[in-house]
């Protein structure tokens, strides 16, 4: 379903989806990222792109698993399985949607997490196609996607000055744009056309190159033991900044936090946890696999470009480039893609 | 005016004589206009030193990764590091040398002056291009900086793009150095020095909370940063307390009742947990890098709680950190005049 | 019996404040039994800690105290020049000063933690420094900000 949508009518058609809870991009304290939208909010989609991903609305950084307590003596578990509102989000680039099926088949393929489905099945991602590269690292085309995919996405939108081309893609997608009644015009004969031109520019605007995918999986793999890693590693001071901004990185910690004056309280919480932290394989016994950031660096680019490859058929990278403007000391997703396959 | 040429010659110098096992400098980034912290130990590679307001990073932190090193090397080469050092680098180093992580003959400080300003906040350059990628920026002298972006170069007046750690910095040259480039700077008459921290404790009580809520609220816990700052050189942390001794004999309620500082999850009360102690933990240590603020993806301005804490150092306790690496340190010192009035 | 400085004894669900006090073992802990045994009647609202010396007070005591839900946390030692340690106090006045300076700062109510010179002699002076602490902490209600959420 294809509809016109005004940017003034824009409030109208979220004020329709009262029983939602509606996120969009919001520009405080100096970044761009999701806020709830209130009575009183201006959507502005002015955005470039938001500091956190999307994939908190399904994967939050804090997830109660279940509460435990002791009554008479007895432990007593308490699950607390999410019943979310139906969640709309808005503003998603598609980049960003993207991601989302690489999360969707982490927490589905060999075991459904019931916790990360209860969000995800009521999450609707409306997403924005981007006229143009927003940051002077993005490379979504060289990866496979491209400015206007709609992978992941339940809705496109794209920008067309005075009002948005709006496409609806999954069911979830066509529901709410059907409650949107007459927020939404029918599409002009013109629009189309405008809407192709619109693609195409932000088609042809130049990208870091990334080698073909097959390549880079087979030189990350014949590079494995190579002195590179070390020397690309050499400045990385372990952050995890990366990896939390990374609209794919899924890994998670479990802890059990009691929270009552005894040890039989309290709640079993999964939190996000980073592969760049060196305990993240540190073994009780104190010896740790991946001590050394060049081993933690390689994982990570390898994670992205050849075990997800080799496990699921698909790059794990989606090119919104968080990683490489987020990064304190310049490591490069990029580059460091480039220089294990020229090697 | 610092002149890159000579920076490059005496590093490639220090290289050659073997004075220096390695040298920590800037060089141009791959991916956007920041410079980026690079390593070298091959004269040839001097050539790739730059100097320009984009080189934010803090290299002392580098010699504490050195270190680290060296300690666990087995045949540890025991000649210094030469490292780039701008003013509030070098005190980095000088608080170093004060905790004696390494002794003053260990590091070989190549000092470089402000050139009259300082270095610029990424955010308030791309606040102003709205958009347009900046492919340089360059010194200007006291007029500012000049920006390159899509084709255009701007002159921007220096207040408009200054860190603002620079807007209020004491003094924008190396004291503690073994060459300097550049001039002697001290004061700029940007700002009064601990200008925000002032301006922040004006506001009410509840306000004041408000705001420190929800900073701590949007925290992810990505930990950068403490993993940008020298100071945070600890092997383990207080808040990962990760390792303790578990025996086949450990009980239920033990594990469960050990000692965790804060636990994992990023809400409120634990990032507060976090993040005032870390405040804490650099009390009279902290050199107003910035770097804490700058890498935080969130922007929490992480600033305010660390100089807030180091004017009270000066005020109350006439303490400069970072001055004289021969000085007792903050905390492990005192005098009979310390405030005594809030004890009861 | 009934703190004299409780306004109103019939507010039925009238929150008890919590203290915990972390007190030093040569004079303030000593000071705290001098009141016991002199029969003081006083708020039973604090938790004594004993610790070495205040100078052994680390912040983060102080931090996880009101992370667990003290209402009020006071740390009590030797009067400046009499610290069996010599220079323990010395020490801890001036990172204490700072902590309070920064939980201040950040917004929690001023005056949630307090410093106190108490000698082995000063049994009525503890007493009253618990009174009027408790009292306060009434007048401010429970403590709700940087008390664990979950």
């Amino acid at each position: 379903m294809e509809k016109i949508l005004f940017k003034e009518k824009l409030r109208q058609w979220v004020d329709t989806l009262n029983d939602y809870e509606v996120l969009a991009p919001a520009f405080a304290d100096s970044v761009w990222d999701y806020a709830r939208v209130e009575a009183e909010t201006e959507i502005d989609l002015s955005h470039t792109n938001t500091v956190n991903p999307p994939k908190q609305f399904a994967f939050p950084q804090r997830e109660v698993f279940f509460r435990f307590e002791r009554v008479d003596g007895v432990p007593r578990l308490t699950p607390t399985v999410p019943d979310p509102k139906p969640t709309l989000v808005l503003g998603v680039r598609p980049c960003d949607g993207r991601g989302m099926p690489c999360n969707d088949t982490v927490f589905s393929k060999e075991y459904r997490d019931p916790y990360y489905w209860a969000r995800r099945e009521k999450l609707t991602l409306v997403g924005l196609a981007c006229n143009e590269p927003y940051a002077p690292n993005c490379f979504c085309q060289s990866v496979g996607g491209s400015p206007h995919s709609t992978e992941g996405l339940d809705v496109l939108m794209t920008d067309l000055v005075d009002r948005f081309h709006v496409r609806g893609i999954t069911e979830k997608g066509l529901e709410v744009i059907e409650r949107g009644g007459d927020a939404f015009d029918r599409v002009k004969d013109d629009d189309a056309a405008e809407v192709e031109k619109v693609h195409a520019a932000a088609r042809s605007r130049p990208q870091r190159p990334v080698a073909e995918m097959d390549a880079v999986a087979k030189a990350i793999r014949e590079q494995f033991d190579s002195p590179l890693w070390e020397e690309m590693a050499r400045h990385c001071i372990g952050c995890g900044i990366c990896t939390y901004l990374c609209p794919t990185c899924h890994c998670f910690d479990m802890n059990d936090e009691v929270t009552g004056p005894n040890a039989g309280t309290g709640e079993r919480v999964r939190t996000w946890d980073n592969c760049q932290f060196p305990e993240f394989t540190m073994h009780t016994s104190g010896h740790n696999p991946r001590g050394d950031l060049a081993a933690r660096l390689r994982q990570r680019v390898a994670h992205k470009f050849l075990y997800f490859v080799e496990n699921h058929a698909t790059r794990q990278c989606t090119g919104c480039g968080r990683c490489i403007s987020g990064c304190p000391v310049g490591i490069d997703i990029v580059a460091v893609v480039d220089r294990v396959t020229r090697s | 005016m610092v002149n890159v040429d000579e920076l490059r010659s005496l590093a490639a110098e220090l290289l050659e004589q073997g004075q220096v096992r390695s040298l920590i400098g800037y060089r141009r980034g791959t991916a956007g206009v920041l410079a980026e912290p690079c390593t070298i130990a091959a004269p040839g590679e001097a050539e790739t030193l730059v100097w320009d307001p984009t080189c934010l990073n803090n290299l002392a932190l580098f010699l504490v990764e050195e270190r680290k090193q060296q300690a666990a090397a087995s045949a540890p080469d025991k000649r210094p590091v030469g490292v780039v050092a701008k003013g509030c680098d070098s005190r980095a180093v000088s608080v170093l040398l004060q905790e004696n992580y390494f002794k003053r003959e260990d590091v070989f400080i190549l000092g470089v002056s402000c050139e009259g300003t300082g270095v610029i906040d990424p955010r308030k350059l791309s606040a102003r291009l709205k958009g347009r990628w900046p492919t340089r920026v360059e010194f200007a002298g006291e007029d500012g900086f000049k920006v390159s972006a899509g084709g255009d170069e701007t002159l921007v007046p220096a207040r408009e793009l200054l860190a603002d750690r620079c807007l209020e910095c004491r003094e924008a040259s190396p004291r503690l150095n073994d060459v300097l480039f550049g001039e002697v700077v001290t004061e700029r008459g940007f700002d009064e020095p601990f200008r925000a921290a002032k301006a922040a404790q004006e506001a009410t009580e509840d306000a004041r909370w408000a705001t420190w809520e929800r900073h701590f609220d949007r925290c992810v816990r990505c930990f950068a940063c403490r993993a940008v700052c020298p100071m945070c050189y600890c092997p383990e942390c207080v808040v990962d307390s990760t390792t303790f001794v578990n025996t086949p004999g450990t009980s239920a309620e033990e594990k469960a009742t050990r000692i965790r500082w804060c636990e994992r999850s990023a809400n409120v009360s634990e990032s507060a947990v976090y993040h005032l102690t870390r405040a804490i933990h650099l009390a009279g240590r902290c050199i107003d890098c910035g770097e804490c603020e700058r890498v935080c993806p969130v922007n929490i301005p992480l600033r305010l709680l660390n100089t807030k804490l180091e004017m009270e150092a000066f005020q109350q306790f006439e303490y400069e950190v970072g001055r004289d690496f021969e000085r007792p340190s903050l905390l492990s010192s005192f005098r009979d005049e310390d405030p005594n009035s809030f004890i009861r | 019996m009934p703190n004299p400085l409780h306004s109103n004894a019939s507010e039925a669900q009238e929150h008890e404040p919590r203290v915990v006090a972390f007190l030093c073992k040569w004079c303030s802990s000593a000071g705290s039994d001098l009141a016991g045994v002199s029969r003081i009647q006083y708020s039973a609202n604090a938790t004594p800690i004993t610790i070495p010396c205040t100078g052994s007070v680390s912040p983060m005591y102080i931090l996880a105290a009101f992370n667990k839900g003290a209402d009020g946390v006071l740390v009590s030692g030797c009067h400046p020049g009499d610290c069996h340690y010599m220079e323990g106090n010395y020490l801890a006045r001036r990172k204490l000063y700072l902590v309070q300076q920064l939980l201040r700062f950040i917004g929690l109510e001023a005056d949630r933690f307090r410093m106190s010179w108490v000698s082995a002699a000063e049994g009525a002076k503890f007493a009253e420094i618990v009174d009027e602490f408790v009292g306060d902490l009434r007048a401010l209600g429970p403590q709700n900000r940087l008390k664990a959420r979950h």
